[in-house]
């Protein structure tokens, strides 16, 4: 009795240093405790259907953009394509997907050149805006759509700039900041590949 | 009395000459003081509909070239070093490459990135502004080609005092 007592404190011990460790192994910034990704049903750029649920066994890395962004997007996206190359036989573990914040503008046709352009590294995300909007909504992205003197642009859109990155058992374990560098990428990926 | 007023006249046409030359020099001295260095540029799609668009509706409705949902957007970085004692500033820049190129700012607002097109970029006296993801950039809007991986685009930069200066964006 008292043997199990003394057991079950030890394991409790070795969870938290665990915990404790891997806490401070990732880089990027790490939810505890990780919950359940919520789910995410949308079209591809190919007018394939796309669930999240069935990503099992892959990280998935969440990026909420569009094709018209020029810098904050393709940045994002191009480093996570480098950080996938850099996975070697892993690559294929890892899911690259781009939700749009611009359904108006970024049909499925436009995605899919898009993502032909880059090297098929990605998966484009369209789909009814109200599924967009819940997507939005249950991982906290903001995208305002903002009509700006002074540009060419019809409009401008302000969005988070987060990466949000599944573990392959679906739960939802970093936020990577923009700017995070392709070696950190690279170290946490591996690590939630393990 | 015809003589001294031919010299006169050859005086006045050398002081004009080396006030030009003067000038000139001044030009430039300014115009080296503004340096541009590794220049690159975004990978960008030009986005194949734009060609329909050209056709139908040129810059689309309302002089927006992006209203059809056509044409592609890019972006190019550059270190701009300022040698002289007095602060200039990148005041536009033009492109073959695209439509319109206009000079932009993210700002990153609590994880929320904003980017707005700014009337110029800062170059500090004695001093350097980099130009990169996620803080200032060259907007081409309306790319007329792809920019794609190894190739160049020429971009002119045009400076309040330091004149203009071309650079060649390697793409990456």
């Amino acid at each position: 009795m008292r043997g199990l007592r003394v057991g079950r404190a030890i394991t409790i011990v070795c969870l938290l240093l665990v915990g404790s460790a891997s806490a401070a192994q990732f880089k990027g910034g790490l939810l505890t405790p990780p919950r359940p990704a919520a789910d995410v049903a949308l079209t591809t750029q190919d007018g394939k259907e796309f669930r999240l649920s069935r990503e099992r066994g892959k990280v998935v890395a969440l990026w909420f953009g569009y094709t018209y962004c020029p810098d904050v997007c393709p940045t994002t996206l191009a480093d996570l394509s480098q950080a996938q190359q850099r996975l070697g036989k892993d690559a294929q573990r890892l899911r690259i997907v781009l939700v749009t914040v611009d359904p108006e503008r970024d049909t499925p046709a436009r995605l899919r050149e898009y993502v032909n352009a880059f090297g098929g590294a990605f998966t484009a995300l369209t789909g009814p805006p109200e599924r967009l909007a819940a997507a939005r909504k249950a991982y906290g992205v903001v995208a305002e759509k903002r009509v700006v003197p002074g540009t060419a642009a019809t409009y401008l859109i302000d969005h988070s700039a987060f990466v949000y990155v599944v573990d392959p058992t679906g739960q939802l374990r970093l936020m990577f900041p923009f700017g995070m560098s392709v070696d950190d990428m690279v170290h946490d990926i591996k690590l939630l590949l393990q | 009395m015809r003589q001294t007023k031919r010299f006169a006249a050859i005086g006045t046409a050398v002081c004009f000459l080396l006030a030009g030359f003067a000038l000139g020099e001044t030009v430039r001295a300014q115009a080296q003081t503004i340096k541009a260095s590794n220049a690159w540029a975004r990978r960008a799609p030009a986005m194949g509909s734009m060609d329909k668009m050209d056709k139908s509706d040129k810059m689309g409705s309302m002089g927006k070239i992006d209203k059809m949902g056509g044409g592609g957007n890019g972006a190019v970085y550059v270190t701009l070093s300022n040698s002289g004692a007095q602060s200039d500033s990148l005041v536009s820049a033009s492109s073959e490459a695209a439509q319109t190129v206009e000079l932009h700012e993210v700002k990153n607002d609590g994880g929320v990135m904003k980017m707005r097109p700014v009337q110029a970029i800062p170059v500090p006296a004695n001093g350097k502004t980099e130009l990169k993801p996620g803080g200032y950039h060259i907007m081409l809007l309306g790319l007329k080609h792809d920019l794609k991986p190894g190739e160049n685009v020429a971009v002119m930069l045009k400076f309040e005092h330091g004149g203009e200066v071309r650079v060649e964006a390697r793409v990456k």
